[in-house]
């Protein structure tokens, strides 16, 4: 039985009593005191800072959603009465909208296409180290930085592209003052960011496939595409459920790449949850009604990640 | 004892998480008066390299002149600087000083955040300001601050455009500062001899900047707040004025698309690059405009409506209702707005004083000194009805209503009337009026 199976077994609650591990006999001895001594030593720390910088601020980020607050003093119990305000706002829906739809484009596209530069970078290519780490640079960049860089070419009037466009003969794009472009934009230059980390999973994925896998499919037969639908997208299940949740994370969460690029406009055309959050609570001082976004935000991520758990039966795919 | 690896990766942490934490903006700050009798006060600003030094030679000034004071001058980049003082607000210890943009200083003294000044400044010292400054730093008829210093905006122009359209001068007085009709003719002249991609203006009401298009308004002689501050009063001819005259900017290409109030791109930039022909700017750009630019440019004066007006930019001083040294701390409000630092920091930042007297007599900027009278006569139109609106303590909603109407307007969505409702009536939520 290979791990697959039995890791599969397990999640479904089917382990066999065989497998089980015997009881140790007799009370512990003093080493395996120490050990888990030890274990709990070498967790305490970041448990005392998960507590401290996640923790604490997401339980008092529920108890401000409850309150009308402008951030001085003691706020003002309104009950859910912010949460009310969510359902009759406009841009509110509207950052939703927007959120949900980058998150839609920007999560498969990174996948796809790290996946692909994964594959091409396993393979016997010239100078792969160097195309590699071509694609992984973005990932030690910033994500300001990142967008900085995103408006020295977006920007409508002379920026690299528009230029390059019209130096081919073609109409200009209004990057900046067009929604639609302007959407565009901000997915072009994420997918540049956060492709190469899609990639560098996804390449770590490859190469613990071992080759006698693609040997023994060769020899039935199999052609590259049989191979790759076959062979390398089920063993690469672990990865593509990290990547998934990862990405579907990062999306719910875009927020420097928005605000140094497009600031939420075209008259709120990339405006999202994050940008409209902060906006909120730190330009209008809004506090609360910051806070009951950003708990909405949480309860969207959270409620995908528990469904998509749920529902994944490769996500502790090994060899 | 054995000094052991495990022992130096713990000491070093034990080191370097308190200057983390200052690093994060997050140690606390202190404000003491210790048993010897020598007190300290912290300052918290941002700055450029200019205006710190200045603030470093005042602070040198001060200390020298009270023996046994320290002030202490903690820098922080501009985009953290709020984030940082509200949350130490929040957690109750802040600085005793810190500099604040008139537009966001009626958010802190309407929240009772910030010292009354009224008990510990001498009768008289409103004086040395003038009306529209010390109306910028007024809560419920109290200051909570000092105006120390301003800025307003101006049009630069590039020479060698305006020329090659035939606009060979440009008014070199306030009275014969272009009208609004007069403006428009220069830009339509400058749309017309200028290719497609080339614009003849770009306006700087980018981000928080949105403040800057009050400047129209009050060249209207509009105002966007009744006078009891409480009632919107932009819905009005002046409004409507204002708003369309904007408007035409866009309808008309006189700017670029993208120079929208929530455009990533600053009017500046566009400026930079000759995609405008001239730009919306204040005086702190000169030095930076003068380091930069390779084509020559010029700056005349912003236009005039019914009457000239400008926005009130620029920075006030205030501190903390928590402070533990009121005196002290009015003491070095009151000194660094003395005349000759005053002048200091504006000479040598390229900034306009609040102060009466330097306003009259003039100063001369370090940089580009014949630009600085153009700079003061502008801001001698700025009235104290005008700079006491943006005092509001509902300011900060305020400007994201603007933000959205005015985003909304130029981008032909919304007709300027509908627009003006929807000011006034995002500004009667925010005032609690509605």
């Amino acid at each position: 039985m290979t791990k697959v199976a039995v890791e599969q077994d397990r999640v479904a609650g089917t382990v066999a009593p065989s497998l089980t591990l015997p009881r140790r006999p007799g009370r512990r001895n003093g080493k395996t005191v120490r050990e888990a001594l030890a274990g709990w030593l070498f967790l305490t720390p970041n448990m005392l800072l998960l507590c401290l910088f996640v923790l604490v601020p997401l339980v008092w980020t529920v108890v401000i959603s409850f309150q009308e607050t402008n951030g001085f003093g003691v706020g003002e119990y309104v009950g859910v009465a912010n949460y009310e305000r969510l359902l009759g706002d406009p841009l509110f829906w509207r950052s939703t909208a927007n959120t949900l739809l980058f998150t839609i484009i920007v999560t498969p596209l990174s996948m796809v296409l790290g996946l692909g530069a994964a594959v091409l970078f396993n393979s016997i290519l010239p100078a792969r180290g160097v195309f590699r780490s071509i694609l992984i640079i973005p990932m030690a960049i910033s994500g300001v930085a990142t967008a900085l860089i995103g408006v020295l070419v977006f920007n409508e009037n002379n920026g690299i592209l528009d230029n390059l466009i019209r130096f081919i003969g073609l109409p200009s794009v209004n990057w900046q003052s067009g929604g639609f472009a302007a959407f565009v934009s901000v997915v072009l230059v994420t997918l540049w960011w956060r492709v190469g980390f899609n990639m560098l999973i996804y390449l770590a994925g490859l190469q613990s496939i071992g080759p006698e896998l693609y040997e023994a499919a060769e020899l039935d037969g199999a052609g590259f595409w049989v191979r790759f639908r076959n062979v390398t997208v089920p063993l690469l299940g672990p990865s593509s459920f990290f990547l998934l949740i990862l990405n579907v994370i990062y999306s719910f969460q875009v927020f420097d790449i928005v605000f140094v690029m497009t600031g939420g406009g075209p008259q709120n055309a990339t405006s999202v949850l994050v940008t409209y959050a902060y906006d909120t609570g730190f330009v209008t001082r809004d506090q609360g009604y910051a806070a009951a976004i950003g708990v909405v935000l949480l309860l969207v991520t959270f409620i995908f990640t528990a469904v998509r758990w749920r529902t994944s039966r490769s996500r502790d795919l090994v060899e | 004892m054995d000094f052991s690896r495990r022992h130096f990766l713990i000491g070093s942490g034990a080191v370097s998480l308190p200057l983390l934490l200052s690093g994060c903006g997050f140690a606390p700050q202190q404000s003491t008066s210790t048993a010897t009798g020598s007190k300290t006060l912290t300052f918290t600003t941002w700055g450029t390299d200019a205006e710190l030094a200045s603030f470093a030679r005042a602070i040198a000034s001060f200390e020298e002149a009270n023996a046994g004071t320290k002030i202490e001058l903690n820098s922080v980049p501009y985009g953290q600087m709020f984030t940082n003082i509200d949350a130490q607000l929040q957690a109750g210890n802040p600085p005793d000083i810190f500099r604040v943009p008139y537009y966001t200083f009626g958010s802190y003294a309407g929240r009772d955040q910030l010292l009354d000044l009224s008990p510990y400044l001498e009768s008289g010292f409103s004086d040395r300001f003038t009306d529209a400054a010390w109306a910028a730093v007024q809560g419920n008829d109290k200051p909570f601050g000092v105006p120390h210093h301003t800025d307003t905006s101006v049009i630069l122009y590039n020479k060698a455009i305006l020329e090659l359209a035939g606009i060979t001068s440009v008014p070199t007085s306030l009275d014969s500062a272009w009208t609004w009709d007069e403006l428009s003719e220069v830009a339509a002249t400058l749309r017309a001899a200028q290719p497609a991609e080339a614009y003849p203006m770009a306006y700087n009401w980018q981000g928080n900047g949105v403040t800057r298009w009050l400047s129209l308004l009050f060249q209207a002689d509009g105002r966007f707040l009744d006078t009891n501050l409480t009632d919107p009063a932009i819905d009005s001819a002046a409004g409507l004025a204002a708003l369309e005259f904007s408007s035409s900017f866009f309808t008309k290409n006189f700017v670029p698309p993208n120079n929208t109030i929530k455009s990533a791109t600053f009017a500046s930039d566009t400026w930079y690059s000759q995609t405008s022909a001239m730009v919306w700017s204040g005086a702190f750009a000169i030095p930076d405009a003068t380091n930069t630019l390779d084509f020559e440019w010029g700056a005349t004066f912003a236009p005039r409506g019914k009457r000239g007006g400008g926005d009130f930019g620029g920075n006030a001083l205030v501190a903390t209702a928590g402070t533990a040294n009121p005196e002290l701390a009015a003491a070095f409000l009151d000194f660094v707005t003395g005349g000759t630092q005053m002048r200091d920091f504006c000479e040598t930042a390229s900034l306009l004083p609040t102060r009466k007297d330097l306003s009259e007599s003039g100063i001369a900027f370090d940089v580009r000194p014949e630009l600085a009278p153009i700079f003061l006569s502008q801001a001698s139109t700025v009235r104290a009805k005008d700079s006491s609106q943006v005092a509001s303590p509902d300011m900060s909603r305020i400007i994201t209503v603007l933000q959205d109407n005015l985003e909304s307007a130029f981008a032909g969505s919304t007709s300027t009337a509908d627009t003006l409702k929807s000011i006034a009536e995002g500004i009667a939520q925010t005032t609690g009026n509605s």
